[in-house]
């Protein structure tokens, strides 16, 4: 499967117009329910399913024949997939244990026995899949924010209201090197690919790439194999390394880095790796130091912990390595829902809805009605007939149906406001947010370090543009210089045609005339 | 961006007040930046970004200032010795270096070494600054290296500088830095510097209240990214007396990577976009990479060369350009002109700007020398990769007199008859009949890769015209500074209308095809086809920015306020033909009329017969 991605673009930076076989595809069940599947053509039959791979959700079975070769974005109808038999077959297993085995490399070997086994039954026509009769997904394409949300987590995970203004502040752009340390789980991986992303690395053209770290092997190894079925694995040069020690040179090389991530437990001890000159040059050391900075740009960096005394030593060692323009941010962000408020005494009784008063006057002609109907039974008799003394019950049971069409307000109360035909109409919209927040995920620290600019530099430039012949004066000017600027534009003015001499002149009296 | 300051580049100089201006650096200028002073232009050309100058003060024999480029150390040298005089600083505790050789007065006792602090809160009522506005004044027109002698004899001059606490007394001298001491820093000009001068110094709502959180979450939510390599059309080699049958027709295969805009922010949406997808700034540009030394442009050409070209009209150039290429007796243009109907756009990587005006309001790119309206243009990647088209044009393009009017046509024999003025004039139009045309049929042709909207229109009428264009799965991502239009758009995508919709029971939509429920013109009950898009969602994000200094680390107190602004966020999808079931484990409502309330008994009812009729198929075969 690997050899096959490889030569391809990541679905992820251009996932081209239809599902493919043998790709990573998300699968929306629900609303932020993603699950990331590399959809697997294969006739025959599968870990115990005649259709093949087969995606099982709670909103029905979805063989990946189903999922392969159609448009991005579609809805796929569940198929009737025989669910029970392989269940009481083999071992019993959970439908999210099987969409985990089709899509998770471990059970490889398990699926060639079941195949061998199956072979013969293998090779006849093969059924036509039945749509089942409800159920349904969506087909998306994989982006960073989508793998956000459904990736296996690791470590905490960097969210797209983070990372995407981490880029934004470290001006990453197609053709930008990032370096990236503490991998984690991949999702500013993918992120920061997308940023620097100008095609794969050919022969004369400096692509963009991510250098990423990893000190963690077990992740190391799980991010390996992640990039490589993600197709990313020319544009992420994923290294596994100790940074602290080791420092973020590639083979001895500079990756020549504008822009660099930090996410690690303690950034102070690797920002010395990442200055423009060796900060120990006093150490005795003989061998050459190297920067893994680009020696033209300037750098940005960006710092992500968690807690303030981590941001308070970095940036106190950023102000001794010389970062410029330190700042330290936080990101708060809210997602919010909106939803119908239905609020009334006559709306269908349905979850979420309030039965009480809507307004002042529902509740008062509600109250009218509950005063009417009680002063109507504490009434004494007499409107019954002239023998008052009789039976109170048996008078009331006459008047009732006379008086009820007139004196029950429901039906009077109801007519005037015909609701909404519709459930979708009903109530006022209302926004609020999530039931649990973020309310912290990390504090951000921003720095920029600017290029070397040595005596030599200096003297080029200077002899390049040299000063002393300044004819203009542009930027804030003082008020002798800007009035005589003025005049020498009237003067240039006036020579022109008449046109724009009487232009100006109207517009002298205009001035003349409005401060009267 | 670049890694050194080009002549006539715009940048933006920020000042120690932190207010930012944007200057073009035109050479053998002089910049004034007014109670800060001036200096020659030619003085920070070739000279890197970001770094920190100082304003230096004139030498005796010379009529200007020269520059010195200010180190962090120095910069920081107050916090050095806050730091170590309070013991926590993780660097050479050892090399304690109070400020008695420092240029600036710290706030450290030069005898003790340590910070000068009063426990005591006294209150200061008056102010005990002995110097008179007069003295400044003076002190400021002597020689005062760069401000900083100013600052000394203020803080000497001041009486009661003793009672301010540690606090106050930093404030103190933060106040007069930024108010006398000569810095300046140079940042090059990209799309987040302008977005924060746009909302901090000149009309913020002019960008709308965009702020740089969701400038970059649209970006994000938007997938923009570059979209592949250029992939150029080719040229139809269309004779003059050939009409609109010799256009190039518009291959769907080729269109990747494009990136549908609604832009009411003055063209810095359009800005940022293009430079996530790296057509915002030249090649050379992008790389960087330049010596000092080999700069493609000497001073000397750049500083006449754009001048000129703005000031030839239209017509005039168009003629210019048309007389080299006709006239025999110039031995030029080795290269054969591209016909009229040559489309200089690319197919892949673009962005395709809707308008609601006869012009798009893209005003901000002038800042990266891209104006969208000049016809002749010296080269810039956005050229080949925006396309503008008004909503005219998208919706009625028979209505659009540039869409719809025939091109002229003559013969070679007519054509070389005519006045060269005439002539320019005729390919010209050809010229914008073909752009024209290739823009509004490839943008009617759909398939983009994503919406990206900051608009004052109202969404529901954008989304409405634009889903059917959306490839499938691209994603949606709009904003607005209220939210107020964004719920109401998400409402219509609620699960109720959604529910409704696809249970095949309602009347308006028997008998509709698939293509005309994708293309649904709205209803008064459904404006929009509610199962057009996938994962609606709004949300909002803000920064809060903090102050971090040795033991006086806390949140601003103050910040911009206004909107917050707000991204609705969202995919194309393309829903399945005919009634689609849910299924779920919902709970059984009152009503029960919708398929939605669908519980889990019926669900489990559904499935044995499935399980039954799977079973016999299996050993069928």
């Amino acid at each position: 499967m690997a050899s096959t991605v490889k030569q391809e673009v990541s679905p992820f930076l251009d996932p081209g117009s239809l599902t493919k076989a043998n790709s990573l595809a998300v699968i929306q069940l629900s609303r932020d329910n993603f699950v990331p599947v590399y959809l697997k053509q294969i006739d025959g039959e599968h870990d115990g399913y005649a259709e093949g791979a087969v995606l099982n959700t709670r909103f029905g079975s979805f063989p990946h024949s189903t999922l392969i070769g159609v448009p991005w974005g579609s809805q796929i109808r569940a198929s009737k997939v025989d669910t029970g038999s392989r269940g009481r077959k083999r071992k019993r297993q959970g439908g999210d244990d099987a969409t985990e085995g089709a899509s998770s490399e471990a059970n490889e070997s398990k699926n060639q026995k079941s195949d061998q086994a199956n072979a013969d039954s293998a090779n006849g026509t093969k059924p036509p899949l039945a749509t089942d009769t409800s159920g349904f997904v969506h087909v998306l394409p994989p982006t960073p924010e989508i793998w956000t949300t459904s990736l296996p987590h690791r470590t905490q995970v960097v969210y797209t209201p983070d990372y995407s203004y981490v880029l934004y502040r470290l001006r990453a752009k197609p053709g930008s090197t990032i370096i990236e340390a503490g991998a984690g789980s991949g999702s500013f991986t993918h992120a920061s690919v997308r940023a620097v992303y100008n095609g794969y690395p050919s022969e004369g053209k400096r692509a963009g790439k991510v250098v990423s770290f990893e000190y963690n092997e077990e992740r190391y190894h799980k991010m390996q194999e992640e990039l490589q079925e993600h197709g990313l694995k020319d544009i992420v040069h994923l290294t596994h390394r100790n940074v602290y020690k080791d420092g973020f040179l590639l083979n001895g090389k500079s990756p020549e880095a504008d822009a660099v991530f930090l996410d690690l437990p303690a950034p102070w001890e690797a920002l010395h790796h990442l200055s423009r000159r060796d900060p120990k040059k006093d150490d005795g050391n003989q061998t050459e130091w190297i920067s893994p900075l680009h020696p033209k740009k300037s750098a940005h960096l960006c710092t992500f912990s968690p807690c303030i005394e981590q941001v308070t030593k970095t940036v106190s060692v950023m102000r001794r390595l010389g970062w410029i323009d330190i700042e330290m941010v936080e990101i708060a962000n809210r997602r919010l829902h909106t939803l119908r408020d239905r609020v009334g005494l006559n709306l269908q009784v349905d979850r979420g809805v309030n039965n009480s008063p809507r307004d002042v006057e529902e509740a008062l002609t509600r109250l009218t009605e509950i005063e009417d109907r009680f002063r109507e039974q504490a009434r004494p008799p007499k409107a019954a007939g002239e023998d008052t003394e009789m039976g109170e019950d048996g008078s009331v049971k006459q008047e009732d149906p006379a008086e009820d069409p007139a004196l029950n307000g429901k039906p009077k109360s109801e007519a005037p406001k015909p609701g909404p035909k519709f459930p979708w109409q009903d109530g006022r919209l209302i926004t609020r947010g999530e039931p649990e927040i973020k309310t912290h995920t990390s504090y951000l620290v921003f720095a920029t370090l600017p290029i070397e600019w040595t005596e030599e530099d200096e003297a080029a430039a200077a002899a390049k543009y040299p000063v002393g012949e300044q004819k203009q004066v542009v930027g804030a000017l003082d008020r002798k210089s800007r009035k005589e600027e003025r005049r020498e534009q009237l003067q240039n003015k006036a020579a022109g045609s008449r046109k724009t001499r009487k232009k100006e002149r109207d517009e002298k009296i205009a001035e003349i005339v409005t401060p009267s | 961006m670049h890694s050194v300051v080009r002549p006539n580049s715009w940048v933006v100089i920020k000042l120690p007040s932190g207010v930012t201006k944007v200057l073009s650096i035109a050479p053998n200028t002089t910049i004034s930046l007014g109670k800060y002073g001036s200096f020659p232009a030619n003085l920070i050309l070739g000279r890197p970004y970001h770094v920190t100058y100082e304003i230096q003060d004139k030498r005796p024999d010379e009529n200007f200032s020269r520059l010195r480029i200010v180190p962090a150390s120095e910069l920081y040298e107050e916090v050095f010795a806050e730091e170590e005089a309070a013991g926590c600083s993780t660097l050479n505790p050892e090399t304690v270096a109070p400020a008695a050789d420092a240029a600036e007065i710290t706030l450290v006792d030069d005898e003790s070494g340590e910070v000068v602090t009063r426990s005591t809160q006294e209150l200061i009522e008056t102010a005990r600054q002995t110097l008179t506005q007069d003295e400044i004044e003076e002190l400021k027109r002597e020689g005062n290296n760069a401000g900083k002698d100013v600052i000394a004899k203020l803080l000497e001059s001041h009486t009661a500088l003793g009672q301010k606490t540690s606090f106050s007394l930093a404030k103190y001298k933060l106040l007069k830095q930024k108010k006398y001491i000569r810095r300046f820093q140079i940042l090059p000009m990209d799309a987040a510097t302008l977005a924060h001068w746009q909302l901090e110094e000149r009309e913020s709502s002019k960008i709308m209240e965009m702020r740089a959180e969701m400038l970059a979450l649209v970006g994000c939510w938007g997938n923009v990214h570059y979209g592949g390599e250029d992939v150029f059309l080719e040229d139809p080699k269309a004779r003059s007396e050939q009409g609109a049958a010799a256009l190039a027709e518009i291959q769907p295969d080729l269109l990747k990577g494009r990136w549908l805009v609604v832009d009411d922010t003055g063209g810095l949406l359009v800005a940022a976009m293009a430079e996530q997808m790296g057509i915002l700034n030249s090649e050379d540009e992008e790389g960087g990479e330049l010596k000092i030394g080999d700069a493609p442009e000497g001073p000397d050409i750049t500083e006449s060369a754009p001048a000129e070209e703005k000031q030839d009209a239209d017509t005039e150039m168009a003629d210019a350009a048309e007389g080299v290429a006709a006239l025999p007796e110039k031995p030029k243009a080795p290269k054969p002109r591209p016909s009229d109907f040559e489309i200089p756009f690319s197919q892949t990587n673009t962005i395709t700007v809707v308008h609601g005006a006869s012009q798009p309001n893209l005003s901000f790119l002038s800042y990266w020398d891209f104006d969208a309206v000049s016809p002749n243009h010296p080269p810039h990647p956005l050229l080949n990769h925006l396309l503008t088209l008004s909503w005219l044009q998208l919706l009625k393009p028979e209505l659009d007199t540039s869409y719809s009017t025939p091109p002229l046509t003559a013969t070679l024999e007519v054509l070389s008859s005519w006045k060269p003025s005439r002539r320019g004039n005729f390919h010209r139009k050809r010229r914008r009949f073909a752009r024209t045309r290739h823009i509004v049929d490839s943008t009617r042709a759909g398939g983009f890769n994503g919406l990206v909207c900051s608009s004052t229109m109202d969404p529901t009428s954008i989304l409405k015209h634009t889903l059917p264009l959306l490839a499938g799965g691209a994603p949606v991502a709009m904003y607005s500074p209220s939210l107020e239009p964004l719920a109401v758009l998400a409402d219509l995508f609620s699960v109720s209308r959604r529910t409704a919709w696809s249970s095949g029971t309602l009347p308006e939509l028997a008998g509709k095809t698939t293509e005309e429920l994708e293309n649904w013109q709205g209803s008064e009950n459904f404006p929009l086809n509610p199962m057009l898009l996938l994962g609606t969602s709004i949300q909002t994000s803000r920064t809060r920015r903090w102050q971090v200094l040795p033991g006086r680390t806390h949140p601003l107190m103050t910040e911009r306020g206004g909107t917050d602004g707000y991204i609705f966020t969202a995919w194309k999808a393309r829903p399945a033909e005919g009634k689609v079931a849910a299924r779920g484990r919902f709970k059984r409502k009152a009503d029960g009329a919708t398929t939605e309330t669908e519980d889990a008994k019926r669900a489990k009812a559904e499935e044995s017969p499935a399980v039954e009729s799977a079973d016999t198929a299996t050993p069928a075969r």
